[in-house]
């Protein structure tokens, strides 16, 4: 539904709110108890914590609230325990600490304020030595070995400091500081070159990589070579690397110098890569991993020093989130000289980092170049075949010559003529053989009567090809495919001009009109139909009339799409039209009985046999029948839009709101299609019949009696919702029954003709293709396709002035209709009695004055409502509105569950309704309501009795909507598509009506 | 005819009482204020003239306006007049201290016709950028609260019912818009209208049309009900209104004529010639036989 589409481009941001089911039940509890609580007196009050359980409370910080029943978990609070001890069980000597009476919240509520001795902080190494000790032996405990006992090297453990370190120790030297006196000057300065050097190094060393150092005894020694790094590398005196050259740079390039971030990646990568001779290099290979951004926090800097601002790493909070692409490492080729796969790699990318292209290679591609084509050849191949022979002289035509005198000659020139023309040149050649024997034929070599002769073989060549043209055509196959051109010849197409079509695919506004227009006059009359014989004209009394009739005529077999501009012009009344039309349409009928016998079947004789009549002449009847359109429009036409003044206009006009300042719904396109039609729909705007059928209404309601007017009313969005495009089509196959139909009927004033029904269903699915191609076609091209009766623009914007607005607010027609749909079967129920009412005060209430209380006003918005439903026109907009809002209530109050039915269920409308209740409720104390007497009509001169009938009869209406909508969308998913074409069929049906 | 009409045909206004003279250049329109005692009119000379056309005296004159002034009203209360101009602002007056009050901006190009509601809170204007806009003079925002933009074409005339905007447009329609209702009616008559006035009893809608006729249409269900016919109307903005008994018709012409029509049968009742040029602008007495015409050549003329 229309919820689901609102899911579709809901963006949601953060973490939902929890459910209060998620909550735990307990919680839950105590939450509700906390309410109920502190309504009892102090002593029956019990303490419980945040998950609801009784606990022990506020002992040890205390809590006023310590004591029986309001703390402890028991009735002693907490049990005292005995002391026993003798001989054969001594009492454990039992160290009670703090943590034996507090519970996790305690804890936590204490924070980190406990005491713990920690393996990290390791001043001198030892802890790291024996931690050491202690793993190798664990380690080879684990180790299954063939030798028993440890392995001597786990067994040696060196030393983990040198005499030097040592020393340095004694003379109160710490790792991790300089040797420099801590306090000096140039502390500062040293600090940063230490950290220059290490930059260099690029080497970490926080504690727990030392760690991790320690714990590898082999790597010992490399412990020690890098703890002496660092006493240098944190001394003043700055470190000089070495780097084993690996590279392809050139001595002292580094590709890293201004991106080091980079460089350790790279060393890093390449240490993974060899993984093999991982002995030596992974120590290597820890050094370096580094985590890129951080560069040994912490290094250089005593444990008592303060950081300083330049002591943070930079990098740290810049790079640390961020991992980098591999493949800008890439760049240094990794692998040795020779690799000629980087080389060319290199070389595609121009990237050539330690060479440079040379600029004339000695390699050179050598290219072949094609054959050359001889000026004089074609690319067609001759044939020498008779007609092709005759085609070509069929060109020029010989001068006319006069026929020898002689007669005997001139009969032989016209024969060998004709035997030349029929069987080719070969007999000609033979001729022109023999002719060298006998005289008579030296007019082949350009003897007497050449000219003649050559003029006489022409016209035989002509009249030939003539003769066989047909022949061609007829023998082509007729499964042969049937082209577009094919097409368009049969419909009567005119084929496109060429210049309309632009080049680029993207069409300027002017071109887009011109396209149009040119596509307009694209459909032409059929062939073979163009005049009515003489015989066919049944209103020859009349040469106005035949006139029409004949436009009407050409209209019904006109095949395609109409001229856009045809509107009805005559001053004829609506229902003379509608009545002409059905006379046509008898008369049409009886031509094409009488031609049925003649067959003069326009396909027929362009040897598709009937392949198009189902498919094409039934849609172009169908259509034609449905609006056949005058030549000149008819002034004055009248429409209506929704149009929405302004809240404040409103209110300096001193009326009420009728929209109660809520904005427009706001609407997308559903496709881009819904822009074209509505932008068509707009463009276009002679509605006759729904135009007249409403004037009828409004005919009838103003002198009729109730219950006409009541019939009025409740057919009123059975019009709107016929006005519709497809959807609602689509909407009342699957929402309405028979009975809906049935009342469609008769309101079209479309009598059924017996011949047209009598076609079977089968026709209707091909009809069906064609006429969604037809009409998707149409539409697309911005035509307009008469059949469907647009469904109005629902307001002014939707005016083709204002077309980027227009896609905004088209949108939500489809929710809208469906609306429509639903509504209709309230509406038919309620309409009778909210219609009657509301007719009936229509005039009285113009003239109200308007400084009357609440009440009366929403009356009169609402009056005015019911009022234009009333006027109905094409659009059904705010009826659709206030209606759905009446529906939507009503729901709400049956306590049913609903899905939002609109798309643009915005935040006004709700308030509007929370508005419209509250006004109700101040209103309305006391008095019964049923959801729809405030809707529908209180303003009446509330007549009570009639009142409480109403009532009853809406709270009827109100279930069995629910069972109503139930049973619709069960059903008709299952059998939908049977639905759909049963129902299409039955429209079309309809559609072939005639206006009475 | 019924005897009646014919009597009524020959109470018509027919003989020149007065001429008044004063602006220069052609008169643009000339308007009765709301109980028929003054007259307004404005012109090319880019003033407004308040007249008392009984007596022929000149009130005053309001200058302001930047370009010619098109139209005029005056409110129900006869305090303050609203009048637009080719300067693409509407000015709303006080009469009697003859300063500008507000100035309402909003059209992008000339304002054609101007208009006060019923309460005299709004301000409904006409322009040649194809919108009619509705201002409000009781607060202090210049801008248009309102702004109805479904015309295609320049939008000639105005009209203001208590709860309806009527316009009329050169795109051949003319559009009401119930505020009450939220609906836009558009009727179109195939011909630009010129200017539009609603009958007295605010049932019927005349249409000056550009084609040399005068359309008088039902307003409810948007028929035509008669077409008047005869005078030249092709290419001016010219004025025409039913007379204050709603029996006659009214229209000037191009050749400086004054056609009188019955309104349900169109016969010209009476033409007599008011003018030596265009007849602009012709406004009917609210109760009296008494009709002012206004014309290119700069005078408006008092008729009785």
């Amino acid at each position: 539904m229309a919820f689901d589409d609102d899911d579709q481009d809901l963006v949601v941001y953060g973490t939902p709110i929890e459910r209060e089911e998620d909550i735990s039940a307990r919680k839950r509890r105590a939450v509700a108890d906390a309410g109920q609580l502190r309504a009892l007196p102090a002593w029956k009050q019990e303490v419980r914590d945040e998950e609801g359980r009784r606990r022990f409370h506020g002992a040890f910080t205390g809590g006023f609230s310590a004591g029986f029943y309001n703390t402890a978990g028991s009735k002693e609070g907490w049990t005292p325990q005995t002391f026993t001890s003798s001989r054969k069980s001594r009492a454990e000597h039992k160290k009670q600490s703090i943590y034996n009476f507090l519970d996790e919240e305690d804890i936590k509520d204490m924070g980190g304020n406990a005491l713990e001795t920690s393996q990290q902080y390791d001043t001198f190494g030892f802890t790291a030595a024996e931690h050491a000790r202690k793993q190798a032996s664990k380690e080879q405990s684990e180790r299954p070995s063939a030798i028993p006992g440890p392995v001597p090297d786990e067994l040696v453990v060196p030393g983990t400091t040198s005499i030097g370190v040592k020393l340095l120790m004694k003379m109160g030297w710490r790792q991790g500081r300089t040797i420099k006196d801590a306090h000096a000057d140039s502390l500062y300065e040293s600090r940063r070159e230490a950290r220059k050097a290490f930059l260099a190094l690029s080497g970490i060393s926080n504690v727990e990589d030392q760690d991790q150092i320690a714990s590898h005894t082999s790597r010992m020694d490399e412990n020690v070579a890098e703890s002496f790094d660092k006493i240098r590398a944190s001394g003043n005196t700055p470190v000089y690397v070495l780097h084993p050259k690996e590279d392809l740079h050139g001595l002292g390039f580094d590709p890293f110098k201004h991106a080091p971030e980079f460089k350790d990646r790279k060393r890093l990568q390449k240490s993974l890569n060899r993984d093999g001779n991982r002995s030596d290099i992974s120590m290597r290979g820890n050094l370096l991993l580094s985590n890129s951004g951080q560069y040994a926090p912490g290094f250089g800097i005593g444990a008592l020093e303060e950081l300083d601002v330049e002591d943070e790493d930079i990098y740290a909070s810049v790079f640390s989130g961020f991992s980098y692409e591999q493949t800008e490492v890439d760049i240094e080729p990794s692998k040795t000289i020779g690799d000629s796969k980087f080389k060319l790699e290199d070389r595609r990318r121009g990237v050539f980092l330690t060479f440079k292209m040379a600029l004339n290679s000695e390699y050179k591609l050598e290219r072949f170049h094609p054959p050359e084509i001889p000026a004089d050849f074609d690319g067609h191949h001759k044939f020498s075949s008779p007609i092709q022979a005759a085609d070509k002289f069929s060109d020029l035509a010989p001068p006319e010559v006069p026929p020898p005198e002689d007669a005997t000659l001139r009969l032989l020139v016209e024969g060998c003529a004709a035997m030349v023309a029929r069987c080719g040149k070969r007999i000609e050649d033979f001729y022109k053989e023999k002719s060298k024997a006998s005289p008579q034929f030296l007019f082949l070599d350009g003897g007497d009567g050449c000219g003649y002769y050559t003029r006489k073989l022409w016209e035989h060549q002509q009249k030939f090809i003539d003769q066989q043209k047909p022949d061609i055509v007829k023998s082509k196959p007729s499964s042969e495919k049937l082209t577009a051109e094919n097409r368009g010849k049969i419909l009567g197409e005119r084929p496109l001009d060429r210049s309309s079509k632009s080049s680029s695919s993207s069409f300027s506004a002017k071109d887009a009109v011109q396209l149009q227009s040119n596509l307009g006059d694209t459909f032409v009359k059929p062939i073979s139909l163009d005049a009515v014989p003489e015989s066919k004209k049944p209103f020859r009394n009349e040469p106005a009339k035949q006139a029409r009739f004949e436009q009407f005529l050409k209209e019904k077999y006109q095949g395609g799409l109409r001229l856009a501009n045809l509107v009805p012009t005559s001053t004829m009344s609506e229902a003379d039209r509608a009545r002409e039309r059905l006379d046509f349409e008898a008369a049409a009928d009886a031509i094409e009985k009488g031609k049925e016998y003649k067959a003069i079947d326009p396909f027929s004789i362009l040897g598709l046999p009937g392949l198009n009549e189902q498919r094409f002449v039934s849609s172009t009847q169908l259509e034609s029948s449905v609006v056949p359109r005058d030549e000149k429009p008819a002034y004055p036409q009248r429409e209506e839009f929704e149009w929405r003044p302004s809240p404040i206009l409103c209110k300096r006009f001193d009326i009420v709101d009728p929209f109660m300042g809520k904005p427009m719904p706001l609407r997308r396109p559903i496709s881009k299609m819904d822009t074209l039609m509505f932008m068509t729909e707009s463009t276009k705007k002679t509605n006759d019949d729904v135009d007249s059928s409403s004037r009828t209404l409004q005919h009838a309601s103003v002198s009729g009696t109730e219950e006409t007017e009541a019939q009025g009313t409740a057919d009123n969005p059975d019009i709107v919702s016929s006005s519709m495009q497809r959807p609602v089509d689509l909407y009342k196959a699957i929402f309405s029954d028979d009975s809906d139909d049935d009342m469609d009927e008769p309101l079209n004033n479309q009598p059924v003709d017996p011949v047209k029904t009598s076609e079977g269903a089968n026709m209707a699915l091909n009809r069906l293709v064609a006429e969604d191609f037809l009409e998707s076609l149409g539409k697309e091209l911005g035509l307009d396709v008469p059949p469907e009766k647009p469904a109005l623009p629902a307001n002014a914007l939707f005016r083709s002035e204002i077309l980027p607005m227009a896609d905004r607010t088209v949108s939500s027609r489809n929710g809208k209709t469906t609306i429509c749909r639903e509504l209709k079967e309230n509406e038919s129920n309620l309409g009778l009695v909210e219609a009657a009412n509301a007719q009936e005060d229509g005039p009285s209430s113009n003239v109200e004055t308007l400084d009357l209380k609440c009440e009366k006003q929403e009356h009169r918005a609402e009056e005015g409502r019911s009022h234009s439903s009333h006027h109905q026109i094409q659009n059904c907009s705010p009826d659709s509105d206030t209606s759905v809002e009446r529906h939507r209530s009503r729901k709400r109050r049956s306590h049913h569950r609903i899905q939002s039915e609109m798309s643009d269920s915005d935040s006004s409308s709700e308030r509007r309704r929370s508005k419209k209740r509250k006004s109700r409720s101040r209103h309305r104390t006391g008095r019964i309501r049923t959801p729809d007497a405030d809707s529908s009509c209180d303003s009446q001169k509330n007549k009570r009795k009639r009142q409480e009938k109403r009532s009853h009869r809406t709270r009827d209406t109100d279930s069995s909507d629910h069972e109503y909508k139930e049973r619709y969308t069960s059903s008709s998913r299952r059998s939908s598509d049977k639905d759909r074409s049963r129902k299409r069929s039955r429209h079309r049906s309809h559609r072939r009506k005639d206006p009475a | 005819m019924s005897s009646s009409a014919t009597a009524a045909a020959h109470q018509l206004p027919r003989s020149e009482s007065r001429t008044l003279s004063g602006h220069e250049g052609a008169v643009l329109a000339v308007r009765f204020n709301n109980d028929g005692n003054y007259c307004l009119s404005c012109g090319k000379d880019r003033t407004l003239r308040l007249w008392n056309p009984h007596t022929g005296a000149h009130v005053k004159t309001y200058k302001s306006h930047a370009r010619e002034v098109r139209d005029v009203n005056s409110s129900s209360d006869n305090a303050k007049l609203v009048s637009c101009g080719a300067d693409r602002q509407i000015f709303y007056w006080d009469v009697a201290s003859g300063r500008v009050i507000r100035k309402f901006r909003g059209h992008n190009s000339e304002v054609n016709s101007v208009k006060f509601n019923e309460y005299n809170t709004v301000v409904v204007s006409a322009g040649y950028d194809r919108t009619a806009r509705a201002f409000d003079c009781r607060s202090h925002n210049s801008d248009p609260i309102q702004t109805i933009d479904t015309f295609q074409d320049s939008v000639m005339s105005v009209n203001v019912t208590n709860t309806e905007i009527i316009a009329g447009s050169v795109d051949g329609t003319v559009r009401t818009f119930d505020i009450r209702m939220g609906r836009e009616t558009v009727d179109n008559l195939g011909h630009p209208v010129n200017c539009i006035s609603l009958s007295n009893d605010r049932n019927c809608l005349l249409a000056n049309c550009l084609d040399s006729t005068v359309r008088l249409l039902d307003k409810t269900s948007g028929e035509m009900l008669q077409e008047y016919k005869g005078h030249i109307c092709k290419s001016f903005k010219m004025d025409c209104c039913l007379t204050n008994d709603d029996a006659f018709v009214v229209g000037g012409s191009e050749d400086g004529f004054v056609y009188f029509w019955e309104l349900v049968d169109a016969p010209i009742v009476a033409s007599f010639r008011a003018h030596s040029s265009v007849v602009t602008s012709i406004s009917y007495h609210p109760t009296k036989n008494c009709m002012l015409t206004s014309s290119v050549d700069g005078t408006v003329r008092v008729w009785t």
